[in-house]
Order: structure tokens, then sequence, then C-alpha cells
């Protein structure tokens, strides 16, 4: 039963596993605290899988554990503030050369979206992930009304970190 | 900037990270590794801070102490002081076992993040506790001290190698120096575990002010 279980989880977690790696890539900036934060996001998502029972879908499930995890659970990206510090000072220099290309400006934005702080970045993570503001709320536990609010406020954040 | 945000979002959604995937072989492995999540690191002190106070009773010399609160005469009043206290750090542990057991990973992160904090506070009072207790331990004794007109009786050893020393000096000394021994130890303590949850829970508390911020 329980090899089964696991045969079963780790199936199911491979196929979804671009999830885990977005949050990881959103939430740290190299390679190694990536990896150690995929670990423990598995680790959490398989110690709650006894409990999932197919209730949601597996990948509804996941983002829940996942963002949990990255905003919650996990603590050893201390270093964080220092990197985003200094990508902020490389990357206002850039943003003249704003509008160029598409390329640029989507690589601008992911630079400044990854300068934002953990509960931004939830927000920001489930929007592109095209969740609408119920499935927001109902993750992160605050009111729609809140989500909408917060999601503009970090628009406007967005555009200051964009044009200084 | 909406526009910018959803030409983000299409590109995003058909993103394959530049991340080699992973195996199956290697998510096998992954799910036996050890957690090194907060909730975990709570437990760990948590149970620490419940059980090391404990063993100092099997330090050596501990039974001379026990002698030595007979002879002052407090012994009575150590039972007494013990069995509350234990009565006390139970109902703390049966609590801190009920607030454990309602985290879960599958809660929203707002919930999350409240009922770790929780937790943690049941923690903080019980090292208040603790701690206060310490104080009225050590006072307890510097007052037996000072009441003990027989102080070279209470601590035979001490009484028998400061044979020069009056007795009222060295009752002074003993006070002062448990005193001050008791400050150092009391304020190490409360220092240590300010620190050690401040390192701990510092982010969290950080994102549940973010996310509770909005809610009023």
């Amino acid at each position: 039963m329980n090899k089964e279980l696991e045969h079963k989880f780790v199936t199911e977690l491979q196929d979804n596993q671009n999830i885990v790696h977005k949050v990881c890539t959103l939430y740290t900036n190299d390679r190694d605290s990536h990896n150690d934060l995929f670990q423990e996001i598995t680790i959490q998502l398989w110690k709650a899988y006894p409990k999932f029972r197919g209730e949601a879908k597996f990948s509804t499930w996941m983002y829940r554990v996942a963002l949990n995890t990255a905003i919650t659970l996990y603590r050893k990206n201390k270093k964080r503030i220092d990197t985003a510090d200094y990508e902020s000072i490389i990357f206002k220099i850039k943003a003249d050369e704003y509008d160029e290309t598409e390329e640029l400006q989507l690589k601008l934005m992911y630079k400044a979206v990854k300068q934002l702080g953990d509960v931004d970045k939830a927000l920001v993570f489930l929007y592109l992930e095209d969740k609408n503001y119920t499935e927001i709320s109902d993750t992160l536990g605050i009111s729609e009304v809140n989500a909408r609010v917060k999601m503009n406020r970090i628009k406007t954040k967005l555009r200051t970190i964009l044009k200084p | 900037m909406t526009d910018e945000l959803e030409l983000l979002k299409k590109d995003w959604q058909k993103k394959e990270f530049d991340i080699p995937k992973l195996s199956y072989e290697d998510i096998h492995k992954m799910i036996w590794k050890k957690s090194s999540s907060v909730v975990k690191w709570i437990l760990i002190i948590s149970i620490l801070e419940f059980v090391l106070p404990q063993f100092l009773y099997f330090l050596p010399g501990m039974e001379d102490s026990m002698q030595v609160y007979k002879n002052l005469g407090v012994s009575r009043y150590f039972l007494g002081l013990s069995i509350s206290y234990y009565a006390v750090v139970f109902y703390f542990i049966y609590q801190f076992y009920l607030r454990f057991k309602e985290i879960s990973v599958l809660d929203n992160s707002k919930n999350l993040m409240r009922k770790i904090i929780k937790t943690r506070r049941t923690v903080k009072y019980y090292v208040i506790f603790s701690l206060a207790i310490s104080t009225l331990f050590f006072f307890a004794i510097i007052m037996a001290i000072y009441l003990n007109n027989d102080i070279t009786h209470a601590f035979p050893e001490i009484g028998n190698r400061l044979k020069d020393f009056s007795p009222d000096k060295l009752k002074v000394t003993l006070m002062i120096s448990l005193g001050i021994f008791g400050l150092v130890f009391i304020a190490g303590l409360s220092l240590f575990y300010f620190l050690l949850y401040g390192l701990l829970l510092g982010k969290l508390k950080k994102n549940y002010t973010e996310l509770s911020r909005l809610e009023i």
C-alpha cells in the first residue's frame, strides 16, 4: 500500500514539477538554494499527501503547499535582501533602455518581480499562473477584495521599480 | 503596466525554466530526506526547553544541595514548589501539543502563520514562567541564608574551609555571590531564548504582518 502511494506521489510530482520549479525560481537566487527549497517542498508535499485524497486537483493542492513552504516554513534564504539590492542597482541603470525589445522588457519584469517581498511574490505568482481572485484569497487567507487591493498596489510598486 | 504584466503572464505560462528536470529517482530520494522547516525547529527547541531543566536534578552535587535545603530549613517549601512547578509544566506541554497538532501545511497561508505563532507563544509563556520560577528560587535561597542563624552548619563544606571567616561575613558573601550568579543565569537564558526565536521566526512574523495589515 505504502509503496503504491509512494509511486503515485512521485509520478504525479514528476509530472507537475514545473510548478515547484517556478516557486523556487521566484524565491531563491542560486542553484543550491533552489534545490534546497525544492527538496523542502517535496518533503512537505509528501507529508501532506495522505491527507490529500484526490479531493482537489493535484496541481491545485500543490500551489498551496509549495507557497506555504516558501513563505512560511522555509527559513534559509537570509542573504536574499543583499542580492536584491545588488540587482536593483544594476537594474535601475538598465531601465533607461526600456521599451527596446520585448525580450528586454520581460527580463526587466522578472527582475522587478524578484525584488518584491515574500507575500507580494506569492500574489504575483498566483496571478501569473492565471488563478482568479477567489483562488488567490483562498490560498493566502485574505479576503477577495483585499487580494485585489494588494494586487493593484503591487502593480504600482512594479511600475516604480521599472521607471524610477 | 497591466499590458506588461499580461505580457509577463503569457511568457510565464509557456516558460520551461532553465532547470534540469528531476527524474523519478531524484524525487523518490527526496521524500525520505529530513525536513528543516521552522515547525520542526520549534518542536525540537521546545522539547529541549521542556526536558533540559529537568536534567539539572541529575547533576552531580544536586544531592548535596538537597542536603543544603534541608539544613536551611526550606526543603518543605522546595517540595511544594516542585509539585506546583510540574503541574504547570505539564499544562504547558499539553497546550503545546494541542496547538502543534493544529499546524497544517494545507491551511491557507495566514492561518498557517497564525497557528505557528500561537504555538510558539505557548512556549514563550512557558519560558517566562520558567524564568520567573528560577528568579523566585534564587530569591528564596538568598532569603533562607539571610534568615539562617547557623550558616556554617548549613554549608558544612564551605564552613570548614573558611573557618577564619566570621559567619556574618560568610552570609553576606554567599548572598551576594548567589545574587550575581542568579542574575547572570537568568539574563543569559532570556537573551538566548529571545535571540533564538527572533532568528527563527523573524521572517514568518514579517510575512504575517504583511498579510494581516489589510484585514481590519
